[in-house]
């Protein structure tokens, strides 16, 4: 059976789905649905086969962000993502040589960040990929924790838990004004496209069987995943060598949440509604029983 | 109503205890409950709310250490009865559905210094309490450093105790305060006295108990 996670949502919100729920979601989550990214979205498609590693992404997404710059980062010690870093790269040694690609968030469709959010800070953008407002934030910090990827970043302070999350923008001031995002307008090779998500779609493929006839490693990452990544990239070996998980889901913990969110409201109506009949019944069965006769045979009789 | 409220029921630093740790809890319900019912996240805005559900923490937690550390024979009595469950319960649960929908009263066997349902409320307070504990302290001291796996169940753990004590606190107040059979609980929790009469037909056994020490 083909479900797909809100459909799943739909039929587990009784409180009966509950004891198929683990088992349910895994399956559910493991099954690629078909992308359900509209054809509409933007995206970018990120060819690791032709990143050579220069880091101007890097140094241009700093730039434009405002973010602290520093020196061109040695492939040995790559910048990890942090607040002040929203894209790098990821560096791996391949019989000698280093690979690279670019990471920063990769604007799922079924992103767990939007899903887990509670201020409604994280939320999705008409264009496909993930927004934020830095004002709505409360510093919970579930983005980061709930992102297959592991993405969005925060630096908590350890007593009052106080932070705001930052992550790649997608560059949504550029990008809602007809121009590219920093990093694929600096990329010198190449290796990051911007454009319709669609049209990038079907240059990956081309792009994957060109690989395809060179070795048979060939994938293009992010065409299904998580209902189509808005970030896909042509890679020459697997995802795990690029440093990207082979099944990325939504964690399973993020539906069990939104199933109880449903279980807590139903017991709360349930119960409010038993006081509101129990309080009509029992008042009503001591007003009978006060009458004089019966309460005094009542009390003799547990006091004798 | 005009009987003598002479049966001491609370001492006065127990009810000190309830009514600061009741204020603590409710805040950190409001705090709490705003990130977990859909809809209400915007006012967690900011931040703002998040320091106070820390700074209620340490009230919540702090107020039984406290309390442990000057009544640890009271406190352990507490912990004691709250975990002695026996057939007196099973009793009580044979009848009590048919007592709280205002049946004969009679039938209730005499309960002891809290009834069953009063011992699950406890239980429910020290078992979510523990669960709000644990799972909360990863979430405050470990965020980043633990598992995002073991992070993400410590939400979810903390939702269901919160679905739980939430619940079972409604429960508790609407006992307490609006059943029209509880007619001196809240006041008892004020001053901490009853009368004989609600003393015996409530807490029978216990008042039994009260009443041959004192001869």
């Amino acid at each position: 059976m083909q479900l797909n996670r809100r459909d799943f949502l739909k039929a587990s919100a009784g409180v009966g789905g509950l004891v198929l729920l683990q088992p349910a979601v895994l399956a559910a989550t493991n099954e690629f649905p078909n992308t359900s990214a509209p054809q509409s979205d933007i995206a970018m498609l990120v060819d690791a086969s032709k990143c050579i590693g220069c880091w101007w992404c890097y140094a241009a997404c700093k730039n434009y962000n405002k973010l602290p710059e520093t020196i061109k980062p040695d492939p040995e010690q790559a910048p990890e993502l942090s607040p002040d870093v929203w894209t790098t790269l990821h560096t791996t040694k391949r019989d000698g040589e280093w690979i690279f690609r670019k990471q920063a968030c990769n604007h799922c469709t079924d992103a767990a960040c939007v899903e887990v959010c509670p201020t409604g800070a994280l939320s999705r953008n008409k264009l496909g990929f993930i927004q934020y407002d830095k004002d709505k934030c409360s510093g919970c910090g579930y983005c980061a924790e709930f992102c297959p990827f592991g993405v969005p970043q925060l630096d908590s302070n350890k007593l009052t838990g106080a932070a705001v999350m930052d992550k790649c923008t997608f560059c949504i001031e550029r990008v809602t004004n007809d121009q590219q995002p920093a990093c694929a307008e600096a990329c010198p090779t190449g290796a990051i496209k911007f454009g319709r998500r669609s049209e990038l779609l079907e240059e990956g493929k081309q792009r994957v069987a060109e690989l395809n006839n060179i070795s048979s490693k060939g994938y293009l990452y992010g065409e299904n995943e998580l209902g189509g990544l808005h970030v896909m990239y042509v890679l020459d070996d697997s995802p795990e060598s690029y440093g990207l998980p082979a099944a990325p889901q939504v964690p399973p913990t993020s539906i069990v949440r939104n199933v109880f969110q449903w279980v807590g409201i139903g017991g709360l109506v349930a119960i409010v509604a038993g006081f509101g009949l129990n309080y009509i019944i029992a008042r009503e069965a001591k007003i009978t029983s006060e009458l004089p006769g019966k309460e005094q045979m009542g009390r003799g009789k547990r006091n004798g | 109503m005009g009987e003598p409220r002479v049966v001491e029921r609370f001492k006065k630093r127990t009810i000190w205890f309830h009514w600061i740790h009741t204020a603590a809890f409710l805040v950190l319900i409001v705090t709490g409950a705003i990130l977990f019912i859909p809809g209400l996240g915007s006012a967690a805005a900011g931040g703002l709310t998040r320091l106070i559900h820390r700074i209620a923490v340490v009230f919540f937690v702090g107020l039984p250490v406290v309390y442990f550390v000057f009544n640890p024979r009271m406190s352990l009595h507490f912990i004691k009865e709250t975990l002695t469950w026996g057939k007196d319960d099973l009793d009580w649960a044979k009848v009590a559905p048919l007592y709280y929908f205002g049946g004969d009263e009679e039938k209730m066997p005499p309960q002891g210094h809290v009834n069953t349902g009063q011992k699950m409320w406890q239980f429910v307070v020290l078992g979510t309490g523990i669960l709000f504990l644990v799972t909360g302290f990863v979430m405050w001291f470990f965020k980043g450093s633990v598992a995002p796996g073991i992070f993400q169940w410590c939400v979810v753990v903390h939702d269901i105790a919160f679905i739980l004590a939430f619940l079972m606190l409604l429960v508790h107040i609407y006992l307490g305060i609006i059943h029209p059979r509880m007619t001196e609980s809240l006041r008892s929790m004020w001053d901490g006295k009853i009368s004989k009469k609600y003393a015996s037909s409530h807490y029978g056994k216990w008042y039994d108990e009260i009443s041959a020490s004192e001869k």
